[in-house]
């Protein structure tokens, strides 16, 4: 599954993150990232709301 | 290949305990018998990372002195047990399988580890686990990955790898294990042992080595569902130092075992172990043949429709790899080969995600959440596969699996309670399983309905044949 990001740009991204990894590094993240890409479209729904709140909410009494 | 010759020779947590009870079985002699078989057994399936022999003889040695007087602690008094090597151990080497550990004495034990050190247990070592319990099984690390003592050509699974073979191999008598998306039950069901993954927050994390915070689950791995019981009494309970930690108070884990299954409901996941990651005949055999066990025990059995499993799967493991980037985030930027390379490339792919991607997962997590509770109100237990069939090759899995939604993530991502018990054996004699869940802190039932099963099936006769019986 390929990735609709461009492998140049993927050097990119791995230097954001602050990874300093050989081009043989980078095309092995970058030949599997299409997976992770189908995933994150699975997770994203079109139709979810604004106020569809996260699994993990913030509680203060927790601290106290 | 293994023959399933039925072999006495390998005790129970809960037999054992009796004997000892009953001044029958002497601690120091079951664990001088035990570090022997290790020392036969052990070089074939990698089990153990460190075996901490003089402690292990100081620990039973002990136990002996408190069954000679009177003064055993409670049932697993004497019963040696291993810690999988994430588990920190205070003063003994915990290397979470990784070169980065390598060298890394805790200066205290988990608490998990307390309770059972407390509880009388013997201590025989640390045990092999996936690097940082998700890179496995890796061979470019300074340990080999354990190995199946079905065959040991074959893969356990993981991460609590060594545990998983070390309890089938009969080396210990339970173990510690850890479970972010499948780590207990994957090798409990490769391996043809009982493994359980308590309610989230029910068994503190503390000082153990985190892969994801939200996900991670510490349980126990046994032989059988009572000795299961039996081990999660000690371990469970609420612990001040584990932000998650539960406050409900523990029950008897016990109190459902030997009292069947009549009038409970279960729900069989059909389309997660027949469509959305088709199971092996046996694994589908030993489905089959439990729903009409519990049928004709008094149960009733229906289906129940979730989600795809591949969507729980996406958004188990989108979480679980950024959570665990977040936390090895420097040593991913100083010392990335320092990993080995399977961990290092499955974890490494969070580093091309969004803190919106993050929002998005726990977003879709409580959209799940929301679901499995709906679909078991009414229903007691839900019912499929733990793996998709009997163990593959070792040297033949594959770094990434993502057209194959696993079994068990689901049951992180909802935190509820699930067990893997052996429903039989396939090609080969390896072991299958069968994946059983229940409500939020409804251990109790779980533990009743598995046992139910184990002890109106014959699986729990058969043994790995091993060098050393």
């Amino acid at each position: 599954m390929q990735t609709k990001i461009s492998l140049v740009d993927f050097g990119a991204l791995a230097r954001r993150a602050g990874l300093t990894l050989t081009e043989e590094q980078i095309a092995t993240f970058h030949g599997a990232f299409g997976h992770i890409e189908a995933m994150l479209e699975n997770i994203r729904l079109p139709t979810r709301g604004r106020e569809a709140e996260p699994a993990l909410t913030f509680d203060p009494e927790g601290f106290q | 290949m293994n023959d399933l010759s039925v072999t006495t020779s390998f005790p129970t947590i809960a037999g054992a305990s009796a004997d000892i009870a009953a001044k029958k079985l002497s601690p120091v002699e079951l664990t001088t018998h035990l570090l022997a078989r290790i020392k036969a057994v052990d070089p074939t399936i990698n089990s153990f990372l460190l075996v901490t022999g003089e402690r292990a003889m100081a620990d039973a040695k002990a136990a002996e002195t408190r069954m000679m007087q009177g003064t055993r602690i409670g049932p697993l008094d004497g019963i040696p047990i291993a810690h999988k090597d994430i588990y920190n151990t205070a003063g003994i080497r915990t290397t979470a399988h990784s070169r980065q550990l390598e060298q890394n004495v805790p200066k205290a034990d988990a608490t998990t580890v307390a309770k059972l050190t407390a509880a009388g247990t013997v201590m025989l070592g640390k045990l092999a686990t996936h690097e940082f319990a998700f890179g496995g099984p890796s061979f470019d690390l300074p340990w080999p990955p354990a190995r199946n003592p079905w065959d040991p050509r074959h893969f356990t699974s993981g991460s609590s790898s060594g545990t998983g073979a070390a309890v089938a191999a009969g080396l210990i008598l339970g173990g510690t294990g850890s479970d972010t998306g499948g780590s207990i039950r994957g090798p409990a069901a490769l391996c043809g042992i009982a493994g359980i993954k308590p309610t989230y927050g029910r068994v503190s994390r503390s000082g153990i080595l985190p892969l994801a915070y939200t996900l991670d689950h510490s349980g126990p791995m046994a032989w059988t569902v009572e000795d299961c019981a039996l081990m999660l009494q000690v371990m469970a309970g609420y612990d001040p130092a584990d932000p998650a930690g539960s406050k409900k108070p523990v029950p008897d884990f016990s109190a459902a075992l030997g009292k069947g299954v009549k009038g409970l409901k279960v729900g069989v996941i059909r389309h997660f172990h027949e469509i959305d990651n088709p199971a092996s005949a046996a694994t589908l055999k030993g489905i089959t043949d439990a729903t009409e066990l519990f049928r004709s025990e008094g149960a009733e059995v229906t289906d129940v429709t979730l989600s795809p499993m591949q969507d729980y799967f996406a958004c188990g493991f989108l979480i679980m790899i950024q959570e665990a980037y977040a936390l090895h985030e420097k040593w991913m930027q100083t010392s990335f080969t320092q990993y080995g390379e399977l961990l290092r490339d499955r974890m490494g792919l969070a580093a091309f995600l969004t803190g919106a991607d993050y929002i998005q997962a726990i977003r879709k997590r409580r959209e799940l959440c929301l679901e499995m509770a709906a679909a078991m109100v009414g229903v007691d237990i839900l019912l499929t596969a733990s793996q998709p069939a009997e163990a593959g090759l070792i040297d033949e899995v594959p770094k990434w699996n993502f057209d194959k939604p696993n079994f068990t993530m689901p049951f992180n991502l909802t935190g509820y309670p699930a067990i893997s018990i052996c429903s039989g054996y396939g090609l080969g004699g390896l072991p299958v399983s069968i994946q059983l869940i229940a409500k939020p802190f409804e251990e109790v039932t779980l533990f009743g309905v598995a046992d139910a099963y184990e002890k109106a099936t014959d699986w729990r006769a058969h043994r790995p044949k091993l060098p050393m019986g």
